[in-house]
């Protein structure tokens, strides 16, 4: 029982810890390029953040999450090209990608396991179609040039470190948000039809309305992930919005740890990390860094078979049990005898 | 539109169907021994149009003995991806052997690409010469193979099925594999055969598409899930059900050619959507009994 | 009428009749026991009461509301709730969390007040876990609250699925074969917890194998045998039917 306040003490210090190293990178960091890739690490949190909720939370798989990034970015990377104010493309692209989540989510919900996953692979490469084939609206697969920074008014993110900022600031706010409504009522009712559905209903949770609500939100914090993305960028074409970063998402929540938030958080700084591993790791040879980025889908891909293997509780397991052996150890000195 | 090209049609439908329907047995195979969708399939179609460009082209072996060895080896891949993947966590909630095939597809292209460079890579058609024309229509040779594999295939499964022990044993799988198991046949077999046939059907297919379309590293998921849209056409059932659902893709593909070329690609893609949300137990079957 | 009312309901699958107009009524402040040798049809029965399944014929109403065909998390939020043959529990979460979510359909929390941490969330959160510590020291599992619902023993986990269920604070409640599997020690304890549940108020249904707990608990019993009722009364009066005693020794006979 003693180990309950002391993890929690550990999980304070460790978020206070966490919120100050992001904080302070981008007045620390001077290396550019880092500080891109801790960009793309925040925007990717955005994502991962949603398909924790409906993918490692409620069981439900999606293999075209991908798509709602790509709604998100074009959207609002469209209407700002127009001169529509940031805010409002904003919300028009969040909402696009969460209009696109309930119009797969209803016809969805009934499929499950292979089914599902067949559905969001075969919307996400729908969607890639039109991101492609739109040329008026997308660009083609040209892509859509000279999207605006994000701003506001006179407030206008055009530097590497106040895109940094506002992508995080974002990212630690959904992260606050989700990480509020896991351990309540809604996240519980999410692993309790991820355990079994039909007990679910037992126990009174409509499981068809709460399975097209995390599918709607984890679709728009898609989608708010790819505004962030396209408006960082300045850029954006359909070969960013693929099969394969969906499947990348997917590792990542896989890599973390089913019903873990922390865990996700964890595999998705280490898998967009990975393949610029020397911008954190000084001394690590260019010949390395490319051999890493030539074999990262080999990687991501045994990182997934690995891990359903050999760590089903994935990164957020092994940490479990690691807390477990330091409140044993703390109980057996504690208690005198061994 | 006149006769002959209509007839053009048909025979293009009938002949990438004919893909379809080779990969949809695959995925039906895998599915009826373990009730798992093997989303690595496409891959191992892939590997069978590599495996042969490589043997022909790399190891100068004779063009028939290429295209066996390609799809002897495919299916070695399919049972070794069973035994070390697979069967650990046969077991397991159907998500964790989903995300497993999901990796292995990613490993397996991936790989590709490492041992054969990003390029498209060709192979000489089995037979050369010019095509054939029928009624105003022209018809590859390889087309010709092609029918001709999938029929050999269609007979070939048959057989198996009816005059055989292992097919015995798996069509009682396919019926109920607990059953099937209490009945003392060796389902854990059954289960290796399964991937190793549904990896050589799916390598057949890519060898013998090879020579009209070339090959790449990166076509794995594409077809997949072409193949899967017409296994689930044809109800992920019966064998006959999956080619049936296959001819059928192909045709409806090229149904949609005269109104528009660039909407070809998304078609097979609707067809899925559609037919899992609106009548996901296929075309062919009345009810499905969901076991709990 | 009863506080449940089952009217003349029937189901079939293919050409086989697996309840065949069974009627009867619950009354409020009993333990109603529906009993019937292997493929009576008491599963199915019970699917039909609870929305697992949909009756072909017939209706079925709980305290004046006609529930048929109604969707089983509707069912629950009017007061009626059920438990599984083999006991369904959520193994990833805690002891706790599973009674919590049992009491699902009296909290109100969704995804916005949660997020936000609103006053009123973290009010009901609080007053939702008093509760559950409570309901589990009723089932005596407050000890093992914070265990993870997998590892219990199977004795403790029917025992927690009674409270699971007992959270949305029911009016009736249906237990599909709690006796199933538990040694004579466990099965005295169900009994008590069952009196103990009645006597707090909720009503009870309970599907039952074992004929010992049957009939040390039950006021009613309905006894069906295939798909058909054949007996209905007290248990003194049951334990002399001839037609229960046929169907009874012709399943024995099979038995044997």
């Amino acid at each position: 029982m003693a180990a309950v306040p002391a993890t929690r003490t550990l999980r304070w210090a460790l978020a206070a810890i966490a919120g100050g190293l992001v904080l302070a990178a981008p007045f620390v960091v001077t290396d550019k390029y880092l500080l891109r890739i801790l960009t793309f690490v925040g925007i990717n949190l955005i994502m991962v953040a949603g398909l924790s909720l409906l993918f490692g939370y409620a069981g439900q798989i999606s293999l075209g999450h991908a798509a709602f990034y790509g709604l998100g970015a074009y959207t609002s990377g469209f209407l700002a090209k127009l001169g529509v104010a940031w805010p409002l493309a904003l919300v028009a692209g969040v909402a696009a990608a969460a209009l696109g989540g309930l119009l797969l989510a209803l016809p969805s919900l009934r499929l499950k396991g292979h089914y599902l996953a067949m559905a969001t692979l075969g919307f996400g490469e729908i969607m890639l179609f039109f991101f492609t084939e739109t040329e008026v609206i997308t660009g083609g697969s040209n892509g859509l040039r000279g999207i605006p920074p994000a701003g506001l008014g006179p407030l206008v993110a055009d530097t590497p470190q106040t895109k940094y900022l506002l992508v995080w600031a974002v990212a630690c706010v959904v992260l606050l948000l989700a990480a509020n409504v896991v351990r309540r009522r809604p996240g519980r009712a999410l692993r309790a039809i991820h355990g079994s559905e039909m007990a679910a209903q037992a126990c009174g949770i409509d499981t068809v309305r709460m399975k097209v609500q995390v599918f709607v939100i984890s679709a728009a914090l898609g989608g708010l992930s790819g505004v962030l993305y396209a408006h960082y960028v300045g850029f954006i074409s359909p070969s960013t919005f693929t099969l394969h970063y969906s499947l990348v998402l997917v590792t990542m929540v896989a890599l973390g740890g089913m019903g873990s938030l922390a865990g996700a958080v964890a595999g998705t700084v280490l898998l967009t990390m990975l393949p610029y591993a020397d911008a954190i790791i000084p001394g690590l040879s260019r010949a390395t860094v490319e051999l890493l980025q030539d074999w990262e889908s080999d990687i991501h891909g045994m990182v997934l078979i690995l891990v359903m293997l050999f760590m089903p509780g994935g990164l957020a397991g092994w940490g479990r049990s690691f807390l477990a052996r330091i409140s044993v150890r703390r109980a057996r000195s504690a208690g005198g005898d061994a | 539109m006149e006769a002959s090209e209509l007839l053009q049609l048909v025979i293009a439908g009938l002949k990438n169907g004919s893909i379809y329907a080779l990969l949809a047995l695959g995925f039906t195979i895998v599915y009826a021994a373990t009730n798992v969708i093997n989303f690595a399939q496409g891959e191992f179609y892939m590997l069978g149009g590599m495996l042969a460009v490589f043997a022909f082209s790399g190891l100068n072996v004779p063009l028939v003995a290429a295209v066996a060895l390609a799809v002897v080896t495919v299916a070695g891949i399919g049972a070794l991806f069973e035994r070390l993947a697979i069967r650990p966590r046969k077991d397991a909630d159907p998500m964790a052997l989903i995300i497993i095939t999901v990796g292995g597809s990613l490993v397996f292209a991936s790989v590709a690409r490492h041992l054969f460079g990003s390029d498209a890579l060709p192979l000489p058609e089995f037979t050369p010469g010019p095509s054939f024309v029928f009624a105003g229509a022209a018809i590859e040779r390889q087309t010709i193979w092609i029918w001709v594999i999938v029929t050999a295939t269609v007979i070939g499964l048959t057989l198996l099925y009816n005059r055989t022990r292992l097919g015995r044993a798996m069509r009682a799988c396919m019926e109920n594999r607990e059953a099937a198991r209490l009945m003392g046949i060796d389902t854990a077999r059954v289960v290796m055969v399964s991937f190793a046939l549904a990896a050589a059907l799916g390598a057949l297919a890519g060898v013998a598409v090879t020579p009209l379309t070339s090959t790449r590293f990166d076509i794995g998921a594409g077809i997949a899930v072409k193949g899967f849209a017409a296994a689930i056409l044809g109800g992920l059932g019966s064998p006959l059900a999956a080619v049936a659902g296959g001819l059928l893709l192909g045709l409806i593909e090229q149904a949609v050619i005269p109104f528009s070329s660039v909407l070809k690609d998304v078609v097979a893609l609707a067809v899925l959507l559609l037919v899992l949300f609106v009548r996901p137990q296929g075309l062919f079957r009345r009810t499905r009994k969901e076991k709990v | 009428m009863g506080m449940l009312s089952v009217q003349g309901i029937t189901k079939r699958f293919g050409g086989l009749t697996a309840v065949d107009a069974v009627s009867f009524e619950v009354h409020e402040g009993t333990i109603h026991a529906i009993i019937g040798p292997n493929g009576a049809g008491k599963s199915t029965a019970f699917n039909l009461l609870t929305g697992f399944e949909k009756p072909d014929a017939g209706t079925v109403s709980f305290e004046g509301a006609t529930i048929t065909g109604m969707r089983p998390h509707r069912i629950v939020r009017l007061g009626l709730v059920r438990t599984f043959q083999n006991t369904v529990l959520f193994d990833d979460m805690t002891v706790l969390e599973n009674v919590l979510v049992g009491m699902h359909v009296r909290t109100r929390a969704g995804f916005i007040g949660s997020a936000l941490a609103l006053p009123r969330v973290r009010t009901e959160e609080r007053l939702a876990a008093e509760e559950a510590h409570r309901l589990l020291r009723l089932v005596d599992l407050g000890e093992v609250a914070d265990a993870r619902a997998g590892d219990l023993p199977h004795g403790r986990r029917r025992l927690l699925e009674i409270a699971r269920a007992l959270g949305s604070r029911p009016r009736l409640m249906l237990l599909d074969e709690p006796a199933a599997g538990l040694n004579n020690a466990e099965t005295a304890q169900l009994a008590e917890t069952l009196r103990r549940v009645r006597d707090s108020g909720v009503t009870i249904v309970v599907v039952e194998h074992d004929m010992g707990l049957v009939m040390d608990v039950s006021d009613e019993i309905v006894v069906l045998n295939e798909g058909r009722k054949i007996a209905e009364g007290p248990p003194l009066l049951i334990q002399k039917d001839p037609a229960v005693i046929e169907a009874y020794l012709g399943e024995e006979a099979v038995d044997a």
